[in-house]
């Protein structure tokens, strides 16, 4: 919705600012497009944890949190940029672009894993059913 | 999930990653301008984002998630489909290639030319398989 309204904004001199394209373009398709895709992904991929909670499901909740940290600080700090200087805005933007990055890791963590044939699902099902014998 | 999605997916991550960490470095070089010759590598950072990630992501999906062909529960010729990955990918690092110059601005031509073979691939894989199971 943001970056359609921006989108939106970018159409018309009065209401542009210094950085908006970017922003639309970003917003558009890290926060929304990459975002639906990690999310969808993250639940219809085979190997889901069935467990909630922040510690169970603590790698889909840190690309959650990174994303979106990143997004909100670039949606503040860059038109910011353009308008003052400051080590303040500097340091804002590197916060920004290294979460995103960190976001990338945690869901490759997440996903990674789960991209598996049939085949190797069954294998990895049975060793976990014997580590559990043998535990017990 | 079948081997060409397992592929598709896996590389999409990895195009993913580096989409991301070019984007990130285009995005620091804003206000650090001293590092600005990264901008050299915002081609890139689209050709990745865009054929390598998105695109490439939901012709994997794709290709493991739609219904399967009732008589055979088969997913086509799986030779065709190797065939799309192979070429999107070629296609996705020589493009990539050019824009560093390891090959001539020329070669996008050949490039493209192989992300348009793969996606004429997937259409032909794909279109008998987005059906209706009413009769």
């Amino acid at each position: 919705m943001v970056s359609l309204l921006l989108g939106l904004a970018a159409e018309f001199n009065w209401l542009q600012f210094p950085g908006i394209v970017p922003l639309f373009w970003h917003l558009l398709m890290v926060g929304w497009i990459t975002q639906i895709i990690f999310g969808v992904s993250v639940w219809m991929f085979p190997g889901r944890t069935r467990e909630e909670g922040f510690k169970a499901q603590i790698w889909g909740w840190l690309t959650y949190i990174f994303l979106n940290l990143g997004l909100i600080l670039r949606l503040i700090a860059e038109p910011a940029t353009y308008l003052v200087t400051g080590l303040l805005w500097n340091v804002l933007i590197v916060i920004s672009a290294v979460s995103q990055v960190v976001a990338a890791v945690t869901y490759i963590i997440e996903l990674w894993p789960r991209i598996q044939s049939k085949e190797q699902r069954r294998r990895q099902r049975k060793k976990k059913r014997q580590k559990a014998k043998s535990e017990k | 999930m079948p081997t060409p999605s397992r592929w598709m997916i896996k590389a999409s991550m990895l195009y993913m990653l580096a989409g991301f960490a070019i984007g990130a470095l285009i995005l620091i070089s804003k206000v650090y301008p001293e590092y600005s010759s990264v901008w050299s590598l915002l081609s890139v950072h689209i050709e990745v984002s865009i054929f390598g990630w998105i695109i490439q992501l939901t012709m994997g999906t794709a290709y493991w998630i739609l219904p399967r062909y009732l008589k055979t529960k088969s997913r086509g010729n799986p030779r065709l489909a190797l065939a799309m990955v192979g070429m999107l990918n070629f296609g996705i690092l020589i493009n990539v290639a050019s824009y560093l110059n390891i090959l001539p601005p020329s070669a996008t031509i050949v490039g493209r030319l192989l992300e348009v073979g793969a996606v004429v691939l997937f259409i032909a894989l794909h279109w008998n398989r987005a059906v209706s199971y009413n009769t």
